[in-house]
């Protein structure tokens, strides 16, 4: 059956050569890098090499990169460990509307040790205005969070004139940069960030591995405490394979970033092409050019998400949704409800994340397969030719 | 506990929220890189630094200059002597 | 995920559609909540004779549509008014346990079929 693999953001392949490197470090040099004799402290030097090739594709210095088990782990440690670190200057932060929920339950839970937060709204595409976060910010702010790209739709965030703003008015400025690591120039003096969260499975790296960096001098309380491994920042023996698979992933990542994101693009463009004018009602969600060049997030009208995912994949193509249905939480998805799309448009949610293994043949099977299965769902639903019904648009100032 | 004001420091170590035993691991790796005679200011909110800073200082021979308490943080000044 | 009863179910679901002269028709749910099913029935001497559904939701709440109708389907007001969600669920060989309130919607959907065709026929006083 012909397949196509679409939703590179949730996971995506790991390849042969990042295996390869890591292999050895399973069974032939297992050494635990903070042991005093050779067989650890030639794999503490190995951490190291790796450490240097994560920060070489973020343009930082390796001393500025504390490796994590995973983006979420570094958003929480950039979230609370700056908000602890620096709460004799300040008790108020400042996070975007549509942030990754580690960045967001972070900042909740800092609201229980009498933080302020302010969640910052988003225009209809998902773009925090520069002058709105300006406007925000207060004598007692200490931190701005706002992601580089949104995972759910695309949207790539003008990060280096917020962190410009940050910069002016002394408040420490973090950026998730899951999504965008790897599929845009993520360059840390350019977008003028002073911490940065990257996930190895989105690079191609194996899942459970993730990085921080940080600026020097940046107050960052530990959350991990224990031994002394990643300089006293997070304890925990280090997880040896997973960093290795990580700088392995980082390097053929940079090397290859200018031609993936021309090739994907030409793909994204096609399938966003390709669905406005065989699917009726199909509403594209985030910004229609600045976004991530292999994103496509559509939301069908009068169907449900998870259905067209189930259908989909009974034609071997592999998407996302963020209808409520499939997240678990039964929710709509918080970042659709933030950018103004009806409740009942944004459970017809789908996402497609294209990567460089993906080909025109591809893109050109799920236009085929996607349109009728739309339809059949809509011949289903009670409300495809209906009236809109009444509900209650979010507030989208 | 000798406390001291207004010490002029060649350089600045911030160890504000850093765990031990970073207190004693890192004074020394940076005062390596400083000429003899040269300050550091080390920063730190660790109660225990108070005691165990002077201390590595008598063992490794470095001079421990004084403690001045800020609102912050404390900061502890060591002379490099060897 | 789904046990191989609810894919059967999602894939070819039973009675998809309307009926335009239905003795009763049956709404639940809401769009913003992410489900929401239609039943429309058919009654003739007290008993099912046709019933259709159309529902707005995921693949729990499809299949539990088609599984509902296909239970009601020739039974009387009176064996259908005892179909329990549970009973729906079972029949699925089972939910995953944060979509068992599908199972609650297909019951309640047909239920309110049933109300509004004993409203419509005088069968149970309107108390309005």
């Amino acid at each position: 059956m012909n397949r196509a693999y679409l939703d590179h953001a949730s996971a995506t392949p790991v390849r042969k050569q990042v295996i390869d490197a890591m292999l050895p470090y399973f069974d032939l040099h297992f050494g635990n890098p903070s042991t005093v004799y050779d067989m650890g402290s030639k794999v503490k030097m190995v951490i190291e090499e790796q450490r240097a090739k994560v920060a070489g594709l973020i343009g930082a210095k390796a001393e500025d990169i504390i490796f994590t088990s995973s983006g979420a782990e570094a958003n929480n440690l950039a979230i609370k460990g700056v908000a602890l670190g620096r709460q004799k200057k300040g008790k108020h932060i400042i996070v975007s509307a549509i942030e990754h929920h580690s960045v967001l339950n972070s900042a909740r839970f800092l609201e229980r040790l009498d933080f302020e937060v302010t969640f910052l709204p988003v225009d209809q595409f998902g773009i925090v205005d520069p002058e709105r976060l300006r406007s925000a910010i207060t004598p007692d702010t200490i931190l701005a969070s706002i992601g580089h790209a949104s995972n759910e739709i695309g949207t790539l965030q003008r990060t280096a004139e917020l962190g410009s703003i940050c910069r002016e008015k002394g408040v420490v400025f973090h950026t998730d940069a899951v999504a965008s690591v790897g599929n845009v120039r993520t360059d840390v003096n350019e977008l003028n960030v002073d911490l940065l969260s990257l996930s190895g499975s989105s690079l191609g790296a194996p899942k459970g591995i993730g990085a921080l960096y940080f600026r020097e001098n940046i107050r960052l309380m530990p959350l991990i405490h224990g031994g002394i491994q990643e300089n006293g920042r997070r304890a925990g023996t280090e997880n040896v394979p997973g960093i290795v698979g990580l700088g392995t992933a980082a390097e053929f990542a940079l090397e290859e970033l200018p031609e993936k994101t021309e090739y994907v693009r030409k793909l994204r463009d096609l399938l966003i092409a390709g669905i406005r004018e065989r699917v009726d009602k199909a509403k594209l969600t985030g910004h229609p050019e600045q976004r991530l060049p292999g994103h496509a997030s559509f939301c069908f009208e009068a169907i449900e998400g998870e259905s067209l995912i189930f259908l989909l994949t009974q034609g071997g193509i592999y998407a996302n949704t963020g209808s409520a249905c499939a997240s678990k939480a039964l929710k709509t998805s918080p970042v659709l409800v933030a950018i103004g799309v009806p409740p009942d448009l944004a459970q017809g949610s789908v996402v497609f994340t294209i990567d460089k293994s993906n080909t025109f043949e591809e893109i050109g099977y799920v236009l085929e397969k996607l349109p009728p299965a739309v339809n059949r769902l809509r011949m289903m639903s009670p409300l495809w030719g209906r009236e809109a019904l009444a509900y209650t648009e979010a507030v989208c100032t | 506990m000798k406390f001291v004001k207004d010490i002029p420091a060649d350089e600045t170590l911030d160890l504000v929220c850093r765990m031990c035993p970073m207190h004693l691991l890192e004074p020394g790796d940076r005062l390596k890189c400083m000429k003899k005679g040269q300050v550091l200011e080390v920063l730190t909110d660790y109660d225990g630094a108070l005691e165990d800073i002077p201390a590595w200082c008598r063992k490794c021979g470095q001079d421990f200059i004084g403690i001045e308490e800020d609102e912050e943080c404390y900061k502890l000044y060591i002379k490099k002597a060897k | 995920m789904y046990t191989d009863k609810v894919m059967d179910h999602f894939s070819n679901p039973r009675n998809v559609g309307e009926i335009k002269d239905a003795d009763g028709v049956g709404e639940v749910g809401n769009p913003v909540c992410g489900d929401m099913m239609s039943f429309y029935i058919k009654v003739e001497d007290d008993r099912i004779v046709d019933v259709k559904f159309k529902t707005f939701g995921c693949v729990a709440a499809i299949s539990v549509s088609s599984m509902v109708s296909e239970m009601a389907m020739g039974k009387t007001l009176q064996e259908v008014k005892s179909i329990t969600n549970k009973a729906v669920a079972e029949a699925l060989d089972g939910l995953p346990k944060e979509k068992m309130h599908c199972s609650n919607l297909g019951a309640e959907a047909l239920s309110k079929a049933i109300e509004d065709y004993e409203r419509r026929s005088g069968k149970v006083k309107n108390d309005g």
